[in-house]
């Protein structure tokens, strides 16, 4: 592409007839791969005549094509002395120098010529990180689901992510919000010992910050303390009644404490303030069953299996009904959801907990 | 003058009293034994499974004898076919003889059962008077050859294994006895973990180096055998349809669930789905874990089932499957319905909450307070040594968990025993013939660990005794009813171990006993006005 652009912009240069001539069998070496004899000849061009900027852009784009980046970089330059305004000596500079590590160079060439991957990467190198964020944004718009882009995108979302909490931590250590972040990370770490102690701290300082209860609970739930998981996420519901991930949790809590009635209102709440959620669903499936609630329970799993189709939650929903038909004597129906479970399972490989 | 009690006082004694440990941790007496599972650096799977322990009171003087399974020597450089060293003493079984002082004294080598083969890492024990000369037989199960001990009835035992034709082969890990076609001839059943040996070991969890999943191996199957009578067993585990089913086999137990008169077979498999092979009672089994409702957790997932008990925990009269299972999943309690169907009840019993951070492995459902219900309690810790460093909020090792039984529901208690460890076998018995139910449990690398019960309190029992004659003479098989409580009549279960044979009731606060025995023969059985607190001995009609 840059080598197209090259010839399209050479047409209507000049120089010397000597540098002409050189520049022209760098050209002819260029189309016979023959890369040495390329640079050499482009070189000559740009002894014979100093001035010749396409001469620097060709002996430039050899070294380029060579991998030589770190030799790119002077006639590169020097073709820019002699015309500024060169889109593609912006373009390959800025290649150059970002791979020789320059990268703060680099930026004003690649925005120059809108190179919006390079200039995210060359963003975040020098921790401009939010510029880095939008670089890659725009660039995802322009190539949707580019690996390499979302790649970068997560990680300059990530850094950025850190940069603001360390900043967080250094700047207000002792705020509700610092140790609500110390305690996410513990959180991720397994450490929950830790997590709990940064979330009560943090609870103490604004026991109103919402949030801060559901991840409290979430930690308790981790290390099976249910009654106490239980408790958090009643307090979350209490301070946000139209949250619905609370009044799911808490209806998982109460389930896994064997309090099925309970979990029932909490999953049917969970259900009406965000409906159609299949993890909510399910466990209304599964909490209507234990409970007697035959017709919930079917209405809510065939649901699931609408939603689902082919996931493990639908394979669970299955296996639900299959079991509820059993207990109500509707052996033909259950013998089918038995067959659609194991027809399911079949592609889910079974999975030890360790 | 002593200060009058107060009613404060009374309930400050009744809370004290509420939270006072089940069992006191005892000293064994006399016992020096030590598990030698040898862990190595290579992971080695045998390494992390052992051992059985059996109660059974093998001279027949009335006092609990314990049997202690040991693992065996390995090494880095270990290979096929591997020597686990069983002649050095350090790493025999061990039989200890109780004495009326309740110390223990070790008779192995004058019993016979010192040198369990150099090629045979040991790992359980099932306990059964298979040719009914009323004197209790041992098999013990390993990594390599099984050995049947017949037991001489003059306090040594004789290996019968190449005679009776049982050795097996490959990784056993469970087995028991139990009479599958009601012949009055005792069958043996042995589950089989994985078909695997040193040198096709392998080494999982990347840079953590741990011991690899079950699914890491091929599955294999369980064997059966069938006792012809005349010292002599047949290997029927093709003809009665269980070779149909591959596994990772680790514990079993047996009931008649569906009530049809045949004892039934429950298998908890590691990772995967839990068998449940239905006696058809013409000599072959049909597997219908999937079709009764045993076979998965109640989100239709597979387990890691190790331990497993097949008792009555809710006085329906009727055999619930109780599992054990790893961290990350829930002891799977399945209530038995009726009809051959299976309900997961592990919610509502209480053991979602209780058990998901646990790895448990031998259990039971004893009454260990006498009021009448099964409590649970299960040996735990986690199966991989460096659990802690892959997720901090895991352990090694664990406290045992006892959970007492409050009308079908579970309320965690405290067992006593204050030093996590790395728990596997646990085997269930009267040891000090007080009344209440002790337990000794096997600790890889440690000495075992005997709970002996503190009792107290006024609640009554009755300790059962069978003597088949038309059944096969331990009584195997039979379903004792007593004031409305049920129990099956066998020494497996739990993970490698075998438990008392006595069946043990708890009466609460009544002092007589109705007694209903149904006989694996189909013999009905009446004892009515049982005066309780005492060991009943009680023999099979000759004729109905």
């Amino acid at each position: 592409m840059i080598h197209l652009l090259l010839f399209a912009w050479l047409a209507g240069q000049a120089g010397t007839s000597d540098a002409m001539q050189h520049l022209q069998a760098g050209l002819e070496a260029r189309k016979a791969h023959q890369i040495d004899v390329e640079i050499a000849e482009f070189r000559k061009a740009t002894e014979s005549d100093p001035n010749m900027a396409d001469a620097f852009v060709n002996l430039g784009s050899a070294y380029m094509e060579k991998r030589e980046y770190g030799a790119a970089i002077a006639p590169l330059k020097r073709a820019l002395e002699l015309s500024p305004e060169l889109p593609v000596a912006h373009q390959l500079i800025g290649f150059a120098l970002l791979s020789q590590g320059y990268s703060a160079e680099a930026i004003p060439h690649l925005q120059r010529v809108g190179a919006l991957d390079a200039l995210g990467i060359a963003q975040i190198e020098t921790n401009q990180l939010t510029e880095a964020v939008s670089s890659f944004t725009a660039a995802l718009a322009q190539r949707p689901g580019d690996p390499d882009l979302l790649y970068y995108l997560g990680h300059a979302s990530g850094l950025l992510s850190k940069d603001a909490i360390d900043t967080l931590l250094a700047t207000h250590p002792d705020s509700a919000r610092a140790h609500q972040a110390l305690a996410e990370n513990y959180f991720v770490l397994r450490q929950m010992p830790q997590a709990e102690k940064e979330f009560l701290d943090a609870l103490r300082l604004r026991p109103e910050l919402p949030g801060l209860h559901l991840e409290l609970g979430q930690v308790y739930a981790n290390s099976a303390q249910w009654p106490k998981a239980e408790a958090e996420y009643r307090a979350e519901c209490k301070l946000r009644p139209g949250n619905a991930e609370a009044a799911y949790r808490l209806g998982a809590a109460l389930l896994q404490q064997g309090k099925a009635h309970e979990a029932l209102p909490e999953l049917k709440r969970s259900n009406e303030l965000k409906p159609e959620m299949p993890e909510t669903l399910y466990s209304l499936g599964k909490a209507a069953s234990l409970v007697g609630d035959g017709a919930t329970a079917e209405k809510t799993w065939l649901k699931v299996i609408e939603i689902e189709k082919n996931t493990s939650l639908a394979a669970q929903s299955h296996f639900g009904l299959a079991g509820l038909y059993r207990k109500q004597g509707k052996t033909a129906q259950a013998q089918r959801e038995m067959q659609e479970f194991q027809k399911l399972q079949g592609a889910i490989s079974p999975t030890r907990s360790e | 003058m002593p200060r009058r009690t107060t009613r404060r006082d009374f309930l400050n004694y009744a809370a004290l009293a509420a939270a006072a440990p089940i069992f006191e941790v005892k000293p064994l007496r006399g016992i020096d034994f030590l598990l030698q599972n040898s862990p190595t650096p290579r992971k080695f799977l045998i390494e992390t499974m052992p051992g059985g322990v059996a109660l059974f009171d093998y001279n027949n003087d009335g006092l609990l004898d314990i049997f202690l399974m040991n693992g065996g020597r390995i090494t880095e450089g270990l290979h096929v076919p591997e020597n686990f060293e069983r002649g050095n003493p350090r790493y025999w079984n061990r039989l200890y003889r109780q004495n009326r002082d309740g110390s223990f004294q070790d008779v192995t080598q004058a019993a016979g059962l010192a040198n369990a083969g150099n090629g045979n890492y040991g790992m359980g024990v099932a306990v059964g008077d298979y040719d009914n000369d009323g004197n209790s037989d041992l098999y013990v199960t390993s990594y390599g050859k099984n050995i049947l001990y017949h037991n001489n009835g003059d306090g040594t035992f004789t290996d019968v294994t190449a005679k009776a034709g049982v050795a097996g082969g490959g990784w056993s890990v469970s087995a028991g006895f139990f009479d599958y076609d009601n012949d009055g001839k005792l069958d043996l059943f042995v589950t089989r973990y994985m078909d695997w040996d040193a040198d096709h070991n392998k080494i999982c969890g990347g840079d953590w180096h741990t011991y690899c999943p079950p699914n890491a191996f091929p599955a294999t199957t369980c064997l059966l055998y069938h006792n012809r009578g005349d010292g002599t067993f047949e290997d029927v585990t093709e003809k009665s349809g269980l070779a149909a089913k591959k596994g990772r086999a680790l514990g079993v137990a047996f009931a008649d669930y569906d009530g049809d008169g045949f004892t039934d077979i429950f298998v908890s498999n590691d990772g995967m789905q839990q068998y449940l092979f239905h006696n058809n009672g013409d000599g072959t089994f049909t597997e219908c874990g999937l079709e009764s409702g045993v076979a998965f957790t109640v989100d239709g997932k597979g387990m890691s089932g190790m331990g497993a008990v097949f008792q009555d925990y809710d006085n329906d009269g009727r055999p619930d499957v109780l599992v054990t299972v790893l961290p990350r999943e829930i002891y799977s309690l399945y209530h038995n319905e009726g009809g051959g169907s299976f309900n997961y009840a592990s919610l509502e019993a209480g053991l979602g909450a209780m058990t998901s951070m646990s790895s448990g492995w031998g259990v039971g459902l004893e009454d260990f307070d006498n009021d009448g219900w099964k409590d649970l309690f299960v040996a735990q810790g986690h199966v991989l040594d460096n659990v802690q460093d892959i997720d901090a909020s895991l352990r090694y090792k664990e406290l045992p968990l006892i959970a007492l039984n409050h009308k079908g529901r579970f309320e965690h208690a405290d067992s006593g025993v204050t030093k996590p460890v790395a728990a596997r076998g646990v085997a269930f018995g009267d040891i000090n013939n007080d009344g209440f139910v002790d337990a000794v449990i096997s600790c890889l690398g440690g000495p075992p660990i005997l709970l002996l019960n503190r009792g107290g309190g006024d609640n009554h029992w009755l300790s059962i005794s069978l003597q088949g004659t038309r059944s096969n003479r331990d009584g195997y098989g039979a379903r004792v009813s007593v004031n409305g409580q049920t129990r099956m009549a066998t020494s497996a279960g739990s993970y490698l171990c075998s438990n008392d044979k006595r069946l043990h009731f708890g009466l609460g606060a009544a002092e007589k006993a109705t007694v209903e025995i149904l006989w694996p023969s189909g013999m009905k059985q009446v004892l009515n006005d049982v005066r309780a607190d005492q060991f009943l001995a009680v023999r099979e009609p000759e004729r109905s």
